[in-house]
């Protein structure tokens, strides 16, 4: 259905922090529709990947293209370009309810209540709309940030470590979530559980360099990815 | 400005959105009483009352922009002495008061936005110490053109006198008093859409309202400009309060108590930018008889910084989210309470 220019796709990326290699060379096309995995050790880059893409790292060398067609967004221009993101750990509005919290993300269209009251339901933390994030357990903030990204209706759905923190049952859940959201998925996670069975496909980040690409079963039983982990727990 | 953002976390509960009354309500309410208060207060009571309208513009402003986005303003004292000089300079040779004030609050603005885009690409002690910067320099301008400002002296401020039937204090208090209902209602109503939503999002998370789709340097810069413009329509009241502008007036310390008063009085609240108002007037006046008892003008000085100094650590240690969070939490649980007979518990 879609050409092959449709989506997102990085091309040869490179950031440095100093001299720290935070990403070297990394291309990655996310077709539309698919559910696109990004693992790796800690300090791969992953985050760093997602911030390139949301504009708040520059890149020192590589591009971007959305549809094929140049891509560089500011990052408050990204929902406009129909990509959201959630932030590791929780991104929050402390001093807004958590009804408010899902209504800034609102930018467009009529009734922005009632799109965020859709949003809380899909979530099923609607119970929680006149209530403050700091009050609630951290599983349920982390819906509100999911749901404030849902809220724009995405086309590109950026996570970053969705199920950190969180128990099997609300794991269970987000599983659900990401198969039956009908956008596309970016999603940085270390619970390879559920980055095996939601992901089509997933790349592979080892000291910003990406190692492998593909299907889950591939990922599973490529020694280099298995060599990275394990060379990181050493 | 971790400072500011834990101030604000203790009174996340109190801020707008969940008890809406109606602002108009409020704003009739409040200029009937005020009116009332005219015909019966002596003549310096009335003139001390519009003074607390001149500041509470001033101080609902500063709230918006410290309580409700997050920046922190050492140079609001200096944006009231743009506005009243303006508002001197106009008189003087125009002497038409209404467009007078309309042109203060469009040089104040101006002079705020200024501010304000260098303002949103500062955090925290920097943005104190350019704001401080701010302070400084511009009641300093007023020596360097000597011919304009009249250096020390300040100039006077032409002014009509008011209808014979009423007081001049009756009047100034109902000049000041219209201004900061006006100014108080706009507020109201810029604060509880999406604006406000955008300024409080920026102030909890810089990151986050950006992937939301808020442009933070804009709500920033929109929210010193609407600040700035409060400062400058408070300094012109200032100007027609005290017929005469002078730099002595907008002194450095007079920023710090702006920002003691809305601390005191319960950040990124209006309430509490109106007790902040009545402070400002209230506890120089104690120190001032005090000081005059005592026979010291030096005391007198030091003795207002005191108490506000001494107000802020004790109202902090009380009641952490200023004295409008007091009242507040009271309410709260009694509608705990309430909801949990509701529901047979
Ligand atoms: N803004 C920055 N300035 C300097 N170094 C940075 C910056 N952001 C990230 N880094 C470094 O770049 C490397 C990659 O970081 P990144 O956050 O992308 O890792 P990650 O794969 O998301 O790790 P984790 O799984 O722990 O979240 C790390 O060594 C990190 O310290
Ligand atoms: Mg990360």
């Amino acid at each position: 259905m879609s050409t092959p220019d449709q989506g997102l796709a990085l091309h040869h990326l490179t950031v440095r922090f100093g001299g720290l290699l935070a990403l070297d060379d990394v291309s990655l096309r996310v077709t539309p529709g698919r559910v696109v995995g990004i693992i790796g050790p800690n300090g791969a880059g992953k985050t760093t990947l997602f911030n390139v893409v949301c504009g708040f790292v520059g890149a020192q060398a590589g591009s971007m293209t959305l549809d094929g067609r140049p891509f560089r967004a500011r990052p408050h221009h990204l929902v406009r370009h129909g990509i959201a993101r959630t932030l590791q750990g929780v991104g929050q509005f402390n001093g807004l309810s958590v009804l408010e919290n899902v209504l800034a993300g609102v930018r467009s269209g009529r009734k922005p209540e009632q799109q965020a009251a859709a949003a809380l339901e899909r979530c099923g933390i609607a119970e929680h709309a006149r209530q403050m994030p700091a009050t609630l357990p951290y599983a349920v903030r982390k819906r509100v940030e999911l749901a404030r990204a849902l809220v724009s209706k995405p086309r590109i759905l950026m996570l970053d470590e969705p199920a950190g923190g969180l128990d099997t049952d609300e794991i269970r859940w987000l599983e659900t979530l990401i198969r039956e959201a009908d956008t596309t998925v970016m999603l940085v996670e270390h619970h390879m559980d559920l980055v095996m069975s939601v992901c089509d496909e997933i790349l592979v980040l080892d000291f910003g360099k990406p190692i492998a690409f593909g299907p889950p079963d591939t990922i599973r039983n490529d020694p280099k990815v298995t060599d990275a982990y394990l060379g990181a727990a050493a | 400005m971790t400072i500011v953002r834990d101030r604000v976390a203790t009174t996340l509960h109190a801020l707008p959105g969940k008890r809406r009354i109606n602002p108009i309500l409020v704003v009739v309410v409040a200029g009937a009483i005020i009116v009332a208060l005219t015909y019966t207060l002596p003549a310096f009571r009335t003139y001390q009352l519009a003074t607390v309208g001149a500041y509470f513009c001033v101080t609902a402003g500063l709230t918006v922009l410290t309580g409700l986005n997050g920046q922190l303003s050492l140079g609001h004292g200096a944006l009231m002495a743009t506005g009243a000089y303006t508002l001197a300079l106009w008189q003087n040779k125009f002497n038409m008061l209404i467009p007078g004030v309309i042109v203060a609050i469009l040089v104040t603005t101006a002079v705020g936005a200024i501010i304000g885009l260098a303002a949103a690409r500062l955090r925290g002690p920097y943005l104190a110490g350019l704001t401080l910067a701010v302070a400084v320099v511009v009641p300093s301008i007023s020596s360097t053109f000597d011919g304009t400002f009249n250096s020390d002296q300040g100039l006077p401020v032409a002014l009509n006198p008011p209808p014979e039937s009423i007081l001049v204090e009756q009047w100034q208090a109902w000049v000041c008093w219209i201004a900061a209902l006006v100014t108080v209602l706009a507020l109201a109503y810029l604060t509880r859409g999406r604006f406000g939503r955008d300024m409080r999002a920026v102030r909890d998370d810089e990151t986050a309202a950006k992937l939301a789709g808020i442009s933070v340097a804009r709500t920033q810069v929109l929210a010193f400009v609407v600040s700035a413009a409060c400062a400058g329509l408070g300094g012109a009241l200032f100007a027609v309060l005290s017929q005469s502008v002078s730099p002595g007036a907008f002194p450095l310390t007079l920023s710090l108590f702006l920002l003691m008063a809305i601390v005191i009085g319960g950040l990124g609240r209006l309430v509490g930018a109106l007790i902040g108002a009545l402070l400002l007037v209230a506890l120089p006046a104690i120190a001032q008889e005090i000081g005059q008892s005592a026979g010291s003008q030096r005391l007198e000085g030091n003795l207002a910084l005191t108490f506000f100094g001494v107000v802020l650590v004790v109202v902090m240690i009380a009641a952490p989210g200023g004295l409008t969070s007091i009242r507040l939490r009271r309410t709260k649980t009694t509608r705990t309470r309430n909801e949990l007979k509701q529901k047979g518990r």
